[in-house]
């Protein structure tokens, strides 16, 4: 059962790292250990696109969704740990992290890890609702994780913000739960069981449920006018940390929304989700758009830029149809790697140039090469240009926005990545490009990081133009299941 | 008839906590305010015959009786936080703006969720005026500790939401929830102090090095 593996081994890890003195075996246990959960994940996705579904222990349910999200997350998890190696390490040796605080780094690494895969396979609602708030409250320490004055500002605000985005999702949890119990006659807060009675739930009720749930678990995923507290955490969070928030905590987040939105749907269709979704989906682009113009650090940069894929992810979803939700979802796999990637190169950066103000670092391409290639690399990938496959799942939503008959919401959503990608592709530019300062010495980057790099490069290219059968599937029948088919 | 009495208290020390110009004041506030949410959740219990409720009911007073208020007034003694909580909005208006908040939760109630007792719809109505007034103390009062203890008001708010929607949510599940409120509050106690430590202050107003 790789599932077991999946969500032993993150606790396992946590539980065994106090026991280290150095660093540097512990890190090389900590990538290792997400290397074979990453490969439990991709067998438990061909498993699952076998099989169907996983239960077990009545707690728990697996089906394509779940499998495709622990996919994205397990991917993320592993570059993140293998980048983690090198970036405490350079912590240590430059007095950051002072003693055993690296244990703290890696437990907490992987508590985080644990509560997110949990989120993606408990059938439970109300469980789903813990994982989430864990997942917050051990992330909180991650982004706080410098302890000096503006990550613990930002550490704060990230755990207010996100503690009321939270209470509400509570709120609209209950919600659902008095729906399903008054009117479909069930006793229990399971996903399963909400989406067999979900015909004789109540619309007015449910409609009410929905705002709160798409508040609450929206402020968590970054959803504007919610999303304040991104663009602080990751300023301040070590850079693997900010590759983690915005590969698996804004996605864990996306795809409870997404189970919430099943359930709606399949009671009074796809309209009134749909209409909020995309609503949110072009206000957040807009308002990264609004905010990469006028940027001038590099790591709120990359916030903004999450915070206009997670508004391009719900877009899609909103959009509907086979070909949105597909694009949607395969926007969740591409946006997750490409970040990854950018993180990888530009934490390296940000700290050779002790600064992650754009004004302040030019020549990059000079003084680390690789770094600098795999900045511009993602850079490009992250902006939609072709070959890179989030040009594939753009284009996807585009046409099922066309199709649809959503036009002037595909319209703006087009005029936007427009703005978006000249405005990103100047500020990255700037930063890579030009005269290095003179002082200067170059700067090489290690194997662990390079290996990630050509990988992840790799993979986004691939995927542009074709996808492995089993991925395939498990998109098709994630879709289905979105579509309460 | 009782637990009409409870929940009106419930809404009075609420009100009592708006009102509040110092911590302590604040606290004391929701201890009275747990104190009846305790009540109201034992007659319940109760009533119904159901054990489970009876576990909550004890938690309850553990957790949001002893144990919080008992950290809030430690940490705000360990820090020496001045005891003023840096009032947005001044206490009178305040109270005003409650009373419309009570006023838009008991519309909501009546419109939108008819509950099969009154009891339970008045548990509704007041729940959701108290997660509405915890979102206003949140908002409008500039001390991080006093932020914590909005958020403390909201999730009294949502407990008794849970336990008027048809005698409580699934056990398991509260009991995960009480488990999470208990963490959350230690950790944001954790972060106040942090705050107080690095900042010699616990402003949240004047937390402005991050913008953009």
């Amino acid at each position: 059962m790789e599932i077991f593996i999946i969500l032993i081994a993150p606790l396992l890890l946590a539980a065994i790292s106090p026991l280290f003195k150095e660093e540097r075996p512990l890190a090389g246990i900590n990538a290792m250990g997400h290397l074979a959960i990453l490969i439990s994940s991709i067998s438990l996705a061909i498993h699952i696109t076998g099989a169907g579904k996983i239960e077990f222990f009545n707690l728990f349910h697996l089906d394509s969704l779940s499998a495709f999200f622990i996919l994205v997350m397990a991917l993320v998890n592993f570059f993140s740990a293998a980048y983690s190696a090198g970036y405490i390490r350079k912590d240590i040796e430059e007095g950051f992290v002072k003693g055993k605080k690296f244990v703290q780094y890696y437990a907490l690494f992987n508590l985080f890890a644990f509560t997110m895969f949990f989120t993606a396979s408990a059938n439970n609602m109300g469980m789903v609702w813990v994982a989430v708030e864990m997942g917050t409250l051990v992330s909180a320490f991650l982004v706080g994780f410098y302890n000096n004055k503006k990550s613990i500002e930002a550490a704060w605000k990230y755990l207010i913000i996100c503690s009321v985005g939270i209470a509400l999702a509570l709120l609209g949890t209950i919600f659902f739960y008095y729906t399903a119990s008054r009117h479909g006659g069930i006793t229990s807060l399971d996903w399963t069981g909400m989406m067999l009675v979900a015909g004789n739930l109540d619309p007015k009720v449910l409609k009410i449920a929905f705002l709160f749930i798409l508040v609450g678990y929206g402020t968590k995923a970054g959803i504007a006018p919610m999303h304040t507290w991104l663009p602080d955490a990751y300023n301040q969070a070590p850079a693997p940390v900010s590759a983690l928030l915005s590969g698996v905590f804004l996605k864990a987040s996306l795809y409870v929304i997404m189970r919430y939105t099943a359930i709606v749907n399949k009671c009074m269709g796809p309209e009134f989700t749909g209409k909020l979704l995309i609503f949110f989906g072009l206000l957040s682009i807009a308002i990264a758009a609004a905010f990469i113009i006028a940027q001038r650090d590099s790591k709120r940069l990359l916030g903004y830029s999450s915070i206009e894929h997670i508004g391009i992810i719900s877009l899609g979803f909103g959009i509907g149809g086979p070909i949105g939700i597909g694009g949607a979802l395969f926007h969740v796999f591409n946006h997750a790697l490409s970040k990854a990637l950018i993180f990888l190169g530009m934490g390296g950066i940000t700290r050779k140039y002790r600064t992650s103000d754009m004004n302040s670092i030019h020549g990059a391409l000079k003084i680390m090469p690789f770094a600098g290639v795999a900045v511009l690399i993602a850079a490009f990938a992250l902006a939609g240009s072709p070959p890179f496959s989030i040009f594939t799942s753009e284009i996807m939503i585009a046409i099922a926005g066309f199709r649809t008959g959503h036009y002037m919401a595909t319209i703006i959503f087009l005029l936007l990545i427009a703005v978006i990608f000249g405005a990103f592709i100047h500020h990255i530019s700037g930063m890579i490009f030009g005269k290095g300062p003179e002082n200067m010495r170059k700067l090489g980057t290690p194997l662990g990081a390079k290996i990630a790099v050509i990988l992840i490069t790799a993979v986004i290219l691939i995927t542009a133009f074709a996808t492995p059968p089993f991925f395939n599937k498990l998109l098709a029948s994630s879709v289905n299941i979105l579509r309460g088919i | 008839m009782v637990m009409d009495i409870f929940l009106l208290c419930m809404l009075i020390t609420t009100f009592a906590m708006v009102a509040a110009k110092r911590m302590t004041a604040l606290v004391n506030g929701f201890i009275g305010e747990s104190l009846f949410l305790f009540f109201f959740t034992l007659t319940l219990g109760l009533r119904s015959a159901h054990a489970e409720l009876l576990m909550v009911a004890a938690l309850l007073f553990i957790i949001k009786v002893i144990f919080i208020p008992y950290s809030l007034k430690r940490i705000s003694n360990k820090i020496k936080a001045e005891e003023d909580l840096g009032l947005f909005i001044n206490p009178m208006v305040s109270i005003f703006i409650s009373g419309g908040l009570v006023y838009l939760a008991y519309l909501f109630t009546r419109r939108i969720i008819s509950m099969p007792g009154a009891i339970e719809n008045a548990a509704f109505f007041v729940s959701l005026a108290m997660i509405l007034i915890g979102i206003f103390i949140m908002v409008s009062r500039m001390k991080a500790l006093a932020q914590v203890a909005g958020l403390l008001v909201i999730e009294n708010g949502l407990f008794l939401a849970a336990s008027a929607v048809s005698g409580g949510m699934p056990f398991f599940v509260e009991i995960a929830i009480f488990f999470d409120i208990f963490l959350c509050v230690t950790i944001l106690g954790i972060f106040v102090y942090k705050i107080n430590r690095l900042f010699t202050h616990i402003d949240v107003d004047k937390l402005t090095e991050l913008k953009g």
